[in-house]
């Protein structure tokens, strides 16, 4: 029977930690909350270590917190980010995506800064400043900065946050041992959607909707053993989607798979999920990366990044680039369809939509249809935002028993 | 010898039948040895990448499984200009450049926005009573493609 309006209103009979209030989707108040709260405390990756493999090699970065970042390799080889800002005027110092540069030097008015972030240079200084301001006064505001975990470059804006190390704890400990080798990126495409960022975080949460993809319908949900595996909840809300081996002959077109990974079972898959918004996703022959860049409650950028081996031969170069745009490409047959997900659920919910309730109800032993990642990852979500994701404005609304 | 209007009207048809759906008839278009390729450079990784390859084939797989797979059903709109046809009599080839921009729009109102730029470089075959394309490579310009497409352009 159809729900009236009173009805529709009510929360869900389920316990509070098994749905979210709509609302945490769509409230530009959070959004900004979640910058300052969530984004700007994390650790979060800002490029691979390949893409910039050379001294003075740089590398732009639109931090989700909001900053604008440049990540340069330094003389010392060392890595290093600072904030893509003159500190003189404010003006952007670098301008294209990637490139080289022995000294950052504003166009504005010239100054300049080393890879260390010094500054070298301030054009007419004794002029102008006298001995009231000088060189050392002219910094560029550094972030700290690590690289691990497959070679990827993460950077945190919270100069006393935790080490990258504790922050992610042992949720990659399964992943681990197969990306100790020296990785290089092979595709690179972004994607602009009007949708919240959370909710394709929840998509790689989840396997349930394996009901969308006709691939996976194929390949997966029909061997046995699929729907055994186990996600697994780790601190600070990151999250395992246990492994197995897919079977691919089912799907036509996608049967020759020769290559593999190194130390991965043929058709293996991991899937990581890392609070707040990346994705390691280990299958076959490829490793790719999601990271988000939140840009307002309905719209998120989703950068993608295909990885192999750096030590690759061209032939298991070219068989790892056609694996992925089989099923990741932009013009592959999941992506697509996940992406059109998300893009409907943000549709449904803008603001006004009178959308109220997200269900994360499933449970399944912890198995993949069970939807115990996504309730994990709210848990961080609402000790991050001192708010609770299925009452976020402390209305005490419980309607319906649960 | 086939002429630069055969050439040309090759390359219009088959961004009609695309637009259509009609793939058995785009793939009639097509020789037993073609060859599908869409790349992109990305400067932020300094590559070149390609994006999707396949055999006649594979094209065959791809296009048969599309309808089983859900989509955004927004039809597309592919426009082409031949800019230069450049026969090669001894191979009976002729090396094709289009400029190429893919319109979509939108099932729900109606309207429409640019999807994508970039180009055609085909390879036509020309010893039959009619050219047949034997290799196309889409070189796009535009990398941001929204939540993608299933259908090759």
């Amino acid at each position: 029977m159809a729900k009236n309006a009173v009805q529709w209103e009510q929360t869900p009979k389920l316990p509070p930690s098994h749905y979210v209030d709509s609302r945490i989707y769509t409230d530009n108040q959070l959004f900004q909350e979640e910058r300052e709260k969530v984004f700007n405390k994390c650790w979060y990756i800002a490029c691979h270590e390949s893409e910039i493999p050379n001294a003075c090699d740089y590398r732009t970065f639109q931090h989700p917190g909001g900053a604008p970042l440049i990540i340069v390799r330094g003389e010392d080889m060392q890595v290093r980010s600072f904030y893509n800002i003159c500190p003189h005027r404010g003006n952007t110092l670098l301008y294209d995506p990637v490139g080289n540069a022995k000294r950052i030097t504003c166009i504005f008015h010239a100054w300049s800064f080393d890879a260390q972030g010094n500054c070298v240079d301030i054009t007419r200084e004794e002029q102008g400043y006298q001995k009231r301001f000088c060189k050392a006064d002219a910094a560029l505001r550094e972030v700290k900065t690590e690289v691990g975990y497959g070679g990827f470059v993460w950077v945190n804006t919270d100069d006393s946050s935790e080490s990258l190390k504790d922050y992610i704890g042992a949720a990659m400990s399964e992943l681990e041992p197969y990306i100790n080798m020296p990785l290089e990126v092979f595709h690179y495409h972004r994607a602009i959607v009007d949708t919240n960022f959370k909710l394709w975080h929840d998509t790689n949460s989840e396997f349930y909707h394996d009901y969308m993809h006709y691939f996976n319908r194929v390949t997966g949900m029909m061997q046995p053993g699929y729907f055994d595996r186990k996600c697994v909840g780790y601190d600070n809300g990151h999250v395992l989607v246990g492994s197995m081996e897919i079977k691919y002959d089912a799907y036509e077109g996608s049967k020759q798979r020769g290559i593999g990974w190194p130390g991965l079972a043929q058709g293996g898959w991991i899937l990581i999920d890392l609070f707040p918004g990346m994705t390691y996703n280990l299958r076959t022959s490829v490793l790719r990366m999601d990271t988000m860049i939140p840009l307002g409650p309905n719209k998120v950028m989703i950068e993608y990044r295909g990885m192999g081996l750096k030590s690759d031969t061209p032939e298991e170069r070219a068989q790892r680039i056609f694996d992925h745009n089989t099923i990741w490409g932009p013009f592959g047959r999941n992506l697509h369809e996940d992406l059109l997900g998300v893009q409907g659920q943000g549709r449904a919910m803008r603001e006004n939509t009178d959308s109220r309730w997200v269900l994360h109800g499933r449970e399944e032993n912890s198995t993949i249809h069970d939807e115990i990642g996504m309730r994990h990852y709210y848990a961080e979500w609402s000790r991050r935002m001192g708010r609770k994701a299925f009452d976020p404005y402390g209305e005490k609304r419980v309607t319906a028993a649960a | 010898m086939l002429d630069r209007t055969a050439v040309e009207e090759l390359v219009y048809q088959s961004c009609l039948l695309l637009d259509e759906k009609d793939f058995k008839a785009y793939l009639d278009l097509c020789s037993e040895q073609f060859r599908y390729t869409i790349t992109a450079h990305s400067p932020e990784i300094r590559k070149d990448m390609i994006w999707l390859d396949h055999d006649k084939a594979g094209m065959q797989t791809l296009l048969t499984q599309l309808p089983r797979h859900n989509s955004d059903h927004s039809p597309l709109t592919r426009h082409a200009n031949v800019y230069t046809v450049n026969f090669d009599q001894a191979q009976k080839q002729a090396q094709v450049v289009s400029v190429l921009q893919v319109f979509k729009t939108d099932l729900d109102g109606g309207a429409t926005v640019l999807f994508a730029v970039g180009k055609y470089l085909d390879t036509v075959t020309l010893n039959g009573d009619k050219p047949t394309l034997a290799k196309r490579v889409v070189k796009l310009d535009t990398r941001m493609l929204g939540i993608g497409y299933h259908i090759p352009f």
